[in-house]
């Protein structure tokens, strides 16, 4: 129990751990809500500087990254109706409104508060049901492993973008990606297309970075021209009376922003829309109708964004499962450091669990004391020209790659992927399935094989076993049913049901 | 009510055919791992992730019959001039070449060299020939990548 609290604490005091903490809750506000700069492209760059370093000052930058990056981005939907964010998209729809009434300073403040309430019921969240989950996934055969990585990709697939068969294809194109290299049980060339140098595989940092570092650098280009509206911001700091009233409903949206961002393949943008329309649904009599400046269509969304970062620890830290595209990259830094993310990790390394628990809660307070404060430098720094900020990122592309191997050949690849990533972003497909098939890419190979060995390669023994077991048959028929849930039979079983 | 159509996009259909194309040489590099179909094997899981992109961007170019052209787009080629004028405008294909030189020069010359070029050039190109301005710029963006990578960070640079 004593090493649980010292573990917890560790970030609390330590000074250095404090400050990295702290720096990079800063950086993550000002990453967040720069348009065109983005959290799961700063923390891919960043495993690049920091795979030398100690494993806690490399998570505590990121996990600082990251809280305040989700967060970051409800600044600018709000001044600028720009979500530098995904997840911040639905924070526009009512947040830009109150600022043209004059109301940035109060909204800013309170998604503030919010954000940080919604990220610490995450925390709390994480820490309560993480090691519970861990000790049951001991329990997971292979085939599980297998369904919950194909449930998180197809999951993905469906939520991400307009088109399933769009996000399938990504989701398939990114497992492909991850699969180039020798194979690990045969040692067999797989997809190298007799190249040597592909023996090696294709390094997951390298196409993150190309994903989203290069290829949003080309998008971008496409409104380089745009300038933002400025607008007047004085006091931010939220009376308590409006925090209270607006409480119950921001825990519940912490409740569904947990739930969303635990599903594997999913995050905050996901839960802050669920949490939106929930907002909706349920507040019936809002001073101001959604859309046109309710507080309300603030604070769903913005404690629901908050509020996944903690429950997309959960599949990370227990299954070996990203939550979204950021904890993706975070597994790909723990791998890095010799960490192996999955129930092992709770008992090999429980440090790192409670580590990043007491850090998660601290970067929040940090978040409180930076999102409260800084605001007139705030607005001085988001109305960096993107002509200086584009080629920029495309040097600290070069910069993330060459310092991985120090290899030209991997900053062409980097290059090539951001080209590929650009064409696809332009024609409907998203980047995060892409990024979570390659990291799930070569976990869903490994257990489908080792699932099938378990059952003599029989197909109908493999078949059985998925329907056979509780637990496989529950994690089969959720895949069974968000497949079915984007065919048109959705439809036709809807109509026939008001029918009767 | 009216149902909103969806518009393609110029060059969209085209990209979806080369996705298909792509899929078939997925297929066909993953078919010659094991050189036959088998359950259980290296090939196995890229055969069925090969079948996965195939059968999706099958699925994607059927989509495109629910889809609508832009009405004032009346030909291919037509749509080929609003695709390059789309994708292909001076200061997007300029960064482009730049960036390739970029990456190039940095081979023959050292790092810190050819950044400095390639900040410049494109602060001066973006700003519309702010010179002085783009210079001091990029002399501090290389200053910060400096402090930043070479002494805090000690990252290896080319």
């Amino acid at each position: 129990m004593s090493d649980t609290f010292s573990y917890l604490l560790m970030a609390w005091l330590d000074p250095g751990l404090l400050g990295l903490t702290a720096l990079g809750v800063i950086a993550g506000i000002y990453i967040g809500a720069i348009p065109g700069l983005s959290v799961t492209m700063a923390v891919s760059i960043l495993i690049s500087f920091t795979f030398s370093w100690e494993i806690n000052n490399a998570l505590a930058l990121m996990v600082g990254i990251y809280v305040g990056g989700v967060y970051g981005g409800s600044r600018t939907a709000i001044l600028l109706n720009i979500p530098g964010a995904p997840s911040a998209v639905t924070t526009a729809f009512d947040g830009y409104p109150l600022a043209q009434k004059g109301e940035a300073g109060k909204a800013i403040g309170l998604s503030t508060v919010m954000s940080v309430i919604g990220g610490l019921i995450g925390v709390v969240v994480l820490a309560a049901t993480a090691p519970h989950l861990a000790n049951l996934a001991l329990k997971f055969a292979p085939r599980d492993y297998f369904l919950i990585a194909a449930m998180g990709l197809l999951l993905v697939s469906s939520l991400s973008g307009k088109s399933l068969a769009r996000g399938i294809f990504s989701v398939a194109l990114g497992a492909t990606i991850g699969l180039v290299g020798m194979d690990m049980v045969t040692a067999q060339p797989r997809l190298t297309m007799g190249s040597m140098e592909l023996l090696g595989g294709i390094h997951y940092v390298v196409v993150m970075i190309g994903l989203f570092g290069v290829a949003e650098a080309f998008y971008q280009l496409h409104n380089i021209a745009k300038v933002p509206v400025k607008q007047n911001v004085d006091k931010i700091v939220p009376p308590l009376n409006m925090v209270l009233k607006f409480l119950p409903l921001s825990l519940r949206t912490s409740i569904i922003g947990v739930v969303v961002g635990a599903l594997p393949g999913t995050g905050g943008d996901i839960a802050s829309l669920f949490a939106y329309d929930h907002a909706k649904r349920t507040v019936k009599n809002p001073e101001v109708p959604f859309g046109e400046g309710a507080y309300e269509g603030l604070v769903a969304p913005e404690t629901a964004n908050n509020a996944a970062v903690g429950g997309a620890y959960v599949p990370m830290l227990t299954l070996g499962m990203p939550g979204d595209a950021v904890t993706a990259v975070i597994i790909g830094a723990l791998v890095i450091h010799g960490l192996n993310p999955g129930p092992m990790l709770m008992i090999e390394t429980p440090y790192i669990f409670w580590f990043t628990v007491g850090n998660l809660a601290l970067a929040n307070i940090f978040l409180l004391i930076f999102g409260l404060t800084g605001i007139k430098l705030f607005s001085k720094i988001v109305e960096v020209p993107k002509a200086i900020m584009i080629p920029l990122i495309l040097v600290l592309c070069v910069v993330g790659t060459y310092s991985l191997n120090s290899s030209m050949t991997e900053v062409y690849w980097m290059l090539g992927f951001g080209i590929l990533g650009y064409w696809l972003k332009m024609f409907g497909f998203q980047m995060g399935p892409i990024i979570l098939g390659v990291i799930l890419g070569p976990l869903l190979d490994q257990s489908y094989r080792q699932a099938m060995s378990s059952v003599g390669d029989s197909s109908v023994d493999f078949l059985l076993a998925l329907v056979n077991n509780p637990l496989s048959l529950v994690l089969t028929s959720v895949i069974v049913l968000v497949l079915l849930g984007n065919t048109p039979l959705k439809g036709w079983l809807y109509s026939r049901f008001k029918r009767s | 009510m009216t149902k909103k159509i969806e518009r393609v996009r110029a060059g969209e259909k085209v990209f979806d055919w080369l996705l298909l194309l792509f899929s078939v040489g997925v297929l066909y590099e993953a078919y010659r791992i094991d050189n036959g179909v088998q359950l259980n094997s290296a090939g196995s899981f890229p055969v069925g992730l090969a079948l996965i992109m195939l059968a999706s961007s099958i699925a994607i170019l059927f989509s495109h019959r629910r889809k609508q052209r832009d009405p004032q787009i009346r030909s291919a080629a037509q749509e080929f001039k609003v695709f390059l004028n789309e994708h292909f405008k001076p200061h997007i294909v300029v960064f482009s070449i730049v960036s390739i030189l970029y990456l190039v020069a940095i081979v023959w010359t050292s790092f810190y060299i050819s950044t400095f070029i390639f900040l410049a050039a494109m602060f001066i190109y973006y700003r519309q020939g702010k010179v002085i301005s783009s210079l001091v710029i990029a002399s501090l963006a290389i200053a910060v990548i400096y402090v930043l990578f070479t002494i805090v960070f000690r990252v290896y640079l080319p």
